[in-house]
């Protein structure tokens, strides 16, 4: 077997100081630790590797609801240059994660940047930033559905009591785009406050008090040594919620019904379009696999482009 | 960081973010105190007087939403008890016995914690109905508690341990298991605890799965089962409404209650 002989392989390649320091462990030990493994590999294996391939399988297929697949070839990937709905999902993804990634991070730059500060109800203060994490996204949704309701919603009355004609938020592109900016930057900006938060506490304060001596105002320490010192976690959180938005499907989702909305276009996302090719109706599931290949193929590109980046602006410190 | 005495700013801060965090939940609560016919008026009516519960029955009527706050208890429990089994035994094993090839599953898990596999829906499907488990609970945690995230972060955790400690337990005759349970589980209580938050967290904010593989309304969550009200022919604001604050009220509550820890193991999903 193939695994067996890397695994035998990589315990002769142990050299002699890992080898001491696995001394009282033998073969007995080892036989129980690859039991301990059996449930995690089983799984990826299933749900991972099998569903993965199963998926790629499934892309050379026409595969519907019901009924067996039947192999194709190279169609549902020819068909994928001449979907305009696709293009239009693959536009509208880019364009949420342009805009809503640097929303999310001024945000929780923000946050993380008050939270420094000592001051009256400072507890309760973060307690609030904290709690958009642990809010019903369903519910949250909903709200801000009402809100920027055309007719009855607060922001429409408020405006057009100002005297301005009320604004179709759902019925434009931009008045959709602003919305679920909204609400994912609402959603979303809690945690990486949190990790901006602890990140700033670990820059050392002598740091600050030099800067100060030397004439440094607020916003220029923010500049030459917060932003420096902070750029492993806000690289961190710029990837995990980049690859957040390029997910992006539950406010779209239920903002835009597909049954009810004609404006679902304007929001209309990669993987909600893969789940309306795959479960509504009778169900292209064939042609979806291809579409989410593609999505995973954004994915991965897009990950491996920001870790690429990121060599060149991060600054992990000497030890790291 | 220094920490210098507040200014007038960071006051004005403080008061524009609390308040864009709250108004949104206050108005929901407003609002699913009011009759549908005070919610369809210009101007807007604020303070529903008198509050009525119309709402809060309506979603009784179409919903069975006991049944829906059961379901979410018992899947986030079960899928925080399984990741954290699962997650902990791979974990042990990589850190603690170092099986051989214990690297080569290591990188594997990183690889896996980079690449977006819950984006499959279909194959995962699939398998789930294969496995005739479709509109079960049992469906809507499984796929997710082979959770190589979960096993990096006790495996940071259970590195630490002190060797001497396991050794000593091992020449005592301490079984592995029992190794694991009362020795490295306690000590890293911490680690648990945060992948326990995090993943009931993460069940918490599921829908696209849970509305692909359970059909069924009595075999749904919270989150997806009140998203059914959405696509009713008649949206009525206040029955949302009311919907959304019934629902949304567990977990603030827990959050308040367990505050601290919350707030940790979220730094924890840092992964430094």
């Amino acid at each position: 077997m193939t695994s067996s002989t890397l695994l035998r392989s990589s315990t002769v390649a142990t050299p002699g100081p890992r080898r001491n320091k696995r001394r009282g462990f033998g073969r007995r030990d080892a036989l129980i630790g690859f039991l301990f493994l059996i449930p995690l590999l089983a799984g990826l294996l299933l749900f991972r590797f099998y569903g993965f391939a199963y998926n790629v399988w499934l892309s050379f297929t026409k595969a519907g609801a019901f009924g067996p697949p039947q192999f194709i070839g190279w169609g549902n990937y020819q068909q994928l240059f001449s979907d305009s709905q696709l293009a239009v999902a693959v536009v509208n993804t880019f364009k949420f994660a342009i805009i809503i990634v640097p929303v999310v991070i001024v945000v929780s730059l923000l946050c993380a940047t008050v939270m420094q500060y000592k001051f009256r109800g400072q507890s309760a203060f973060r307690a609030i930033v904290f709690l958009p994490a642990v809010f019903l996204p369903t519910a949250i949704i909903f709200v801000f559905g009402w809100l920027f309701q055309t007719q009855y919603g607060l922001i429409n009355t408020t405006i057009s009591s100002l005297g301005s004609s009320p604004v179709s938020w759902l019925g434009s592109s931009t008045g959709v785009t602003v919305v679920i900016t909204v609400i994912v930057v609402y959603l979303s900006f809690s945690v990486p406050t949190i990790i901006l938060y602890a990140g700033m506490q670990e820059i050392p304060t002598e740091m600050y008090e030099a800067a100060t001596l030397d004439g440094a105002r607020p916003v220029r320490r923010f500049f030459s040594i917060t932003l420096p010192l902070l750029s492993p976690s806000l690289f961190f959180v710029i990837l995990t919620t980049t690859i957040g938005v390029l997910k992006l499907f539950d406010v779209p989702y239920l903002l835009l019904p597909p049954e009810q909305s004609t404006s679902v276009n304007y929001g209309m996302t990669v993987l909600y379009y893969y789940y309306q090719l795959a479960f509504v109706g009778i169900g292209q599931r064939g042609y979806a696999a291809a579409v989410s290949l593609v999505l995973f193929v954004l994915i991965l590109a897009v990950s491996l482009i920001m870790f690429r980046v990121q060599r060149r602006f991060v600054h992990y410190g000497e030890d790291g | 960081m220094v920490i210098e005495r507040p200014r007038w700013w960071i006051y004005g801060l403080v008061a524009v973010i609390g308040l864009a965090i709250l108004v949104p939940f206050i108005w929901m609560v407003l609002t699913a105190l009011m009759t549908t016919d005070q919610t369809l008026r210009v101007p807007p009516t604020i303070i529903p007087l008198p509050p009525t519960l119309d709402g809060v029955h309506t979603v009784f009527n179409k919903l069975p939403f006991f049944r829906l706050l059961s379901n979410t208890f018992l899947v986030s429990v079960g899928r925080a008890l399984a990741t954290l089994v699962i997650s902990a035994l791979a974990a042990y094993a990589l850190a603690i016995v170092k099986v051989p090839g214990a690297r080569i599953v290591l990188v594997l898990v990183l690889t896996l914690i980079m690449v977006p596999g819950d984006i499959f829906i279909i194959p995962n499907f699939s398998i789930i109905a294969g496995l005739h488990l479709t509109n079960t609970l049992v469906a809507l945690a499984l796929p997710n508690i082979f959770d190589v995230f979960g096993v990096f972060l006790l495996y940071q955790f259970f590195r630490g341990m002190p060797r001497e400690l396991i050794e000593a337990a091992r020449i005592d005759g301490a079984s592995h298991l029992r190794i694991l349970f009362t020795i490295v589980v306690p000590v890293s209580r911490s680690g648990l605890i945060a992948l326990a938050i995090l993943t009931v967290l993460n069940e918490w904010k599921e829908l696209l799965w849970p509305i692909v593989v359970n059909r069924d309304v009595d075999q749904l969550t919270l989150g997806p089962g009140i998203a059914l009200l959405r696509g009713a022919a008649v949206t009525d604001w206040n029955v949302l409404m009311a919907a959304g604050a019934m629902a949304a009220l567990p977990m603030i509550v827990i959050y308040l209650l367990l505050q601290k820890q919350f707030v940790s193991s979220m730094a924890r999903s840092g992964l430094k």
